[in-house]
């Protein structure tokens, strides 16, 4: 539903700022009187704290703090928990354990804060910090994931008396008895491994407490500023509104900038309240691989139920999942996994059972694919399986296998991260599919392009993977738009930004309801003195549902607009138009009035107005759906195998995808070309490498690969447009399709450009070195 | 980690086993030491400033020698920790009379590293390590070589 605005593919509007350095992010925020802020961080993954010396740090010159966890006083309390456990699931085991401001008796991951110096400058407070004498006691790490859970394990929590953090089991419909009556049962074991985001900006914080005002002002690199500030007025005994955070330009979420309460945040506000001077924290790299939250470490044993003519009958699927050291973001992640694996397929019997390890590395919270990643891989390989050993063509059993466009709304049964059952709300998967197929060029390919090259001595393979992408879910996010005397337009949101294109995107939403420029129309996100009330940037929801909020406030304005210059004009408001600033008689254009003068009479500086009034042309409005949009598409790559080296280079990739209404064509793109860069690092490229004791071995990017602009293929994107029948302009959320399918895809074109080795992959990412052991292996078997 | 390798040594087994129990000497064979203490009969305690790679830093720490077979064979432990990390090893280390005047030193190792030594330094250390020994062990040489020629005359 392409309009004058809505859809088009218009340049960004913040880009020239960003583009120029004018833009504002925290490390820019400079302060008269700031301090600095430096961590001392365990380099033990599991230890007791003896005692902490920090008396010759106070004494270093320019010193003027060193906070330990006993000097927080009543702050210190593990922080409340980001998300509850899920409701509506019978059998639910959560055993609590969130992050602490700082580790007091017990370290429990390398990385974790101890002790923090505030010093006149960055430099004098990591000196200082490395004078703080810490005695530890170091323990046995909880690093294996199947060991954590076994006897003789050493605890975390020994109060717990396990590491067992969480159970959950679903199951829709039987699947004993849909083995019982199967012709065929595939199985796998499939290991996927912990990256990092590796965001362009690290996380950062300055916090400001004014004594005069009594207020505090905190720029932070949140993805959740209005839940940052309702939590820490709580933390701190404050009232809300004395607290305003602003989250500027932030240089990538990605997920883990929506973990609210971490230690920085609340340490860095309370020793600005304590001193009644700005303070600032800048995360540095070494520092993001240890104290940022991660994601993507869990081993699933997986099994699929079908018929001789490949019709699946159930799925199994149970799984280990690794929060880490603590659990703040409760099940989110693995409840992604449980909704996502049966993806697009119909399985009418669904067992999925987890169970959530406590481990002596940094906590573990939702990375863009959150969870869904995993589902995905490990349907996709069951579905790879599954053709190969029925000797079906590997999109065909996925076709015929589908939900089809006419079974909408779809209920798998199955309750996810927004705690509904979850309903797949619209889609036209096998037409995603064949646009993949031929765009492409599938068969072509296999019958005459592969074996071409093959007898060239090539190694080339094609992979195809479909993946769904639940979106857009509540609870609600809100907008609030005035139309100013001045003409131009003022747009307010709650959610942050953290490069997804709002200042753009929003605009053109409110610019198709209100005929005004997008250029024209100022968008505040991420401030709460602007607007306070939201949850946050976070599971591909901004587009969907502040995207919606804004076209229901820009409706309401428009109504203000027509209802008052349709007295003024003196015409019914059925024959009014807004265009180009002004709202004018549709077949009597020279009868008009702008949008400026009407918001000057709107807003009378005396006289009287009829009871009732409401001042200006403006409006809020919030919007939240019942459930979330899901999102779909295929994707499929040709991948050439270097048989000396095993580098894996993709040299073709395209995407059909179908988020519904696009709101910006080149924002989308964007969307998804950053998604496949993080998709391949997970397939090819990233992995934390821990040692035994849970000392990570490549915290640089020196050694922590991520992909390079030279390794992304070029990215052919179709768009398909099944608008969802959840919000009224048929959004559904596009922030992480280009990242889950990637894996899958990945694999599959590897083991097709090395038939000779008949390799069965069941693991991510991989490496250069991992497929080369992976095919000796074969050569061996 | 594990660490191993041998190093030849030009003199007498009696005299390489007397260097290696000697703290001074090996106070200045050692790279980048800055003290070494001893505490007991076994044990020492100092200083070490290392560098491996972005990583360099002073490390405080302590060396304890145990199973001590003279002048055959003991066992080194060395634990130490500063702003870069920590290091905890153990090794044994074996000396061998081929010669009158050749004498093989063995060791075989392991140890663990911790902090930014093996985030950052990791792929490095190994190198560096043994690098910092094969030094230490032709400074040792050397020494050897002088104090024989300063006995030669007695």
């Amino acid at each position: 539903m392409a309009g004058k605005y809505l859809g088009q593919r218009l340049k960004r509007n913040e880009d020239p700022r960003l583009l120029t350095g004018q833009a504002l992010f925290v490390d820019d925020v400079q302060l008269p009187g700031m301090l600095h802020a430096a961590f001392l961080r365990s380099d033990y993954a599991h230890a007791w704290i003896k005692s902490i010396d920090p008396s010759a740090a106070r004494q270093h010159p320019g010193v003027v703090a060193v906070y330990t966890a006993a000097d927080l006083g009543k702050i210190w309390k593990p922080g409340p928990l980001n998300v509850p456990p899920p409701s509506g699931i019978p059998g639910v085991v959560f055993n609590q354990r969130t992050q602490v401001p700082m580790a007091k008796d017990k370290v429990r991951h390398q990385g974790e804060a101890v002790a923090v110096v505030i010093a006149e400058s960055r430099y004098i407070a990591e000196d200082a910090a490395a004078e703080i004498v810490v005695d530890y006691e170091p323990l046995e790490a909880v690093i294996d994931l199947e060991k954590a859970l076994g006897e003789g394990s050493p605890l975390l929590y020994e109060d717990l008396g396990t590491n067992l953090a969480s159970f959950v089991h679903q199951e829709n419909g039987s699947y004993a008895e849909a083995a019982a009556r199967a012709d065929l049962i595939v199985k796998t074991h499939i290991v996927m491994e912990r990256g990092t985001a590796a965001a362009l900006e690290n996380r950062g914080y300055v916090a400001s407490w004014d004594n005069k005002s009594q207020s505090l002002t905190m720029w932070a690199t949140t993805q959740g500023p209005i839940a940052l500030r309702n939590g820490l007025a709580t933390i701190l005994g404050l009232s809300e509104h004395q607290i305003r955070v602003i989250a500027p330009f932030v240089g990538g979420g990605f997920g883990p900038k929506i973990l609210l309460y971490q230690p920085e945040e609340i340490v860095v506000s309370w020793a600005s309240l304590q001193l009644g001077r700005p303070v600032k924290w800048i995360e540095d790299r070494q520092e993001n691989f240890g104290d940022t939250s991660q994601e993507r470490r869990q081993i699933h044993e997986a099994e699929m139920a079908l018929t001789r003519d490949g019709k699946i009958l159930g799925v199994k699927d149970v799984f280990i999942h690794d929060t880490g050291a603590y659990n703040s973001y409760a099940l989110t992640i693995p409840l992604n996994t449980q909704t996502h694996t049966t993806g697009p397929y119909k399985v009418a019997n669904y067992l999925t059972e987890y169970r959530v390890v406590f481990t002596n590395r940094i906590l573990v919270t939702p990375l863009r694919g959150a969870g869904r990643t995993y589902g995905t891989f490990v349907m996709e390989r069951l579905m790879d399986k599954a053709a190969k050993r029925l000797g079906m063509d590997r999109t065909e059993i996925r076709r015929m296998n589908m939900i089809q466009p006419d079974e909408f709304p779809y209920k798998t049964g199955i309750v996810g991260q927004d705690f509904a059952k979850n309903v797949l709300d619209s889609g036209n998967y096998p037409a995603a599919l064949d646009k993949a197929k031929e765009m492409i060029g599938y068969e072509a390919f296999l019958k005459e392009e592969q074996p071409r090259l093959r007898a060239e001595g090539k190694h080339v393979g094609l992979g195809i993977s479909f993946f769904t992408e639940g979106s857009g879910v509540g609870p609600y996010e809100g907008a609030r738009i005035t139309v100013e005397a001045s003409g131009k337009v003022n747009l307010s949101t709650g959610v942050g930004t953290q490069g997804q294109g709002h200042f753009t995107s929003f605009a053109q939403v409110a610019a198709e309801q209100l005929g005004v420029d997008p250029k024209n129309i100022f968008v505040t996100t991420g401030d709460t003195e602007a607007f306070h009330w939201g949850a946050g940037t976070f599971a591909s929801r901004g587009a969907t549902v502040a995207g919606s909020a804004v076209n229901a406030a820009a409706l309401l304005v428009r109504q203000k607009i027509l209802k008052m210059a349709s007295k003024i004009l003196e015409a019914p408001e059925e024959e009014l138009e807004l265009a180009d600033g002004m709202v004018r008689v549709a077949d009597i254009p020279s009868r008009c009035i702008s949008l400026a003068e009407l918001a000057v009479k709107a807003n009378p500086s005396r006289g009287a107005v009829e009871p009732g009034t409401e001042p200006g042309l403006e409006a809020t409005a919030y919007f939240g759906p019942p459930y979330g949009a899901t999102a779909y598409g295929c994707c499929a790559m040709i991948v050439e195998v270097d048989p000396d080296t095993f580098n894996a280079r993709i040299q073709r990739l395209v995407m059909a995808h179908d988020c519904g209404t696009v709101l910006n064509p080149m924002i989308l793109e964007g969307q998804i070309h950053g998604g496949v860069g993080l998709g391949l690092g997970n397939s090819f490229f990233e992995k934390l490498e821990m040692d035994d004791n849970g000392q990570l071995q490549n915290a640089s990017f020196m050694d922590y690969l991520i992909p390079r602009a030279s390794d992304l293929p070029p990215i052919e994107i179709a768009h398909l447009h099944t608008p969802s029948p959840l919000n009224p302009l048929g959004i559904k959320g596009v922030g992480e399709a280009g990242a889950i399918p990637i894996p899958p895809a990945f694999v599959q074109a590897v083991e097709d450009a090395l038939p000779e080795y008949n390799l069965e992959i069941s693991e991510a990412p991989l490496s250069p070195n991992r497929l080369f052991q992976i095919v000796q292996a074969a050569k061996q078997a | 980690m594990k660490l191993e390798g041998d190093y030849l040594f030009n003199g007498p087994r009696e005299e390489v086993w007397a260097m290696v129990r000697d703290p001074e000497v090996l106070a200045s064979c050692l790279p980048g030491t800055q003290s070494l203490k001893q505490i007991s009969p076994n044990e020492y305690e100092g200083g070490i400033y290392v560098r491996i790679g972005p990583v360099s830093g002073s490390f405080a720490g302590r060396l304890t020698v145990s199973n001590e077979v003279p002048p055959e064979s003991c066992t080194l432990t060395v634990e130490g920790k500063g702003a870069a990390g920590f290091a905890k090893g153990v090794g044994n280390v074996f000396l061998e009379a081929q010669a009158p005047d050749k004498t093989l030193l063995k060791y075989t190792g392991e140890f663990n590293i911790g902090g930014k030594l093996a985030a950052i330094g990791q792929r490095l250390i190994e190198s560096v390590g043994k690098s910092m020994i094969n030094k230490g062990f032709e400074t040792l040489d050397k020494t050897l070589q002088a104090r024989m020629a300063g006995k030669t005359p007695n």
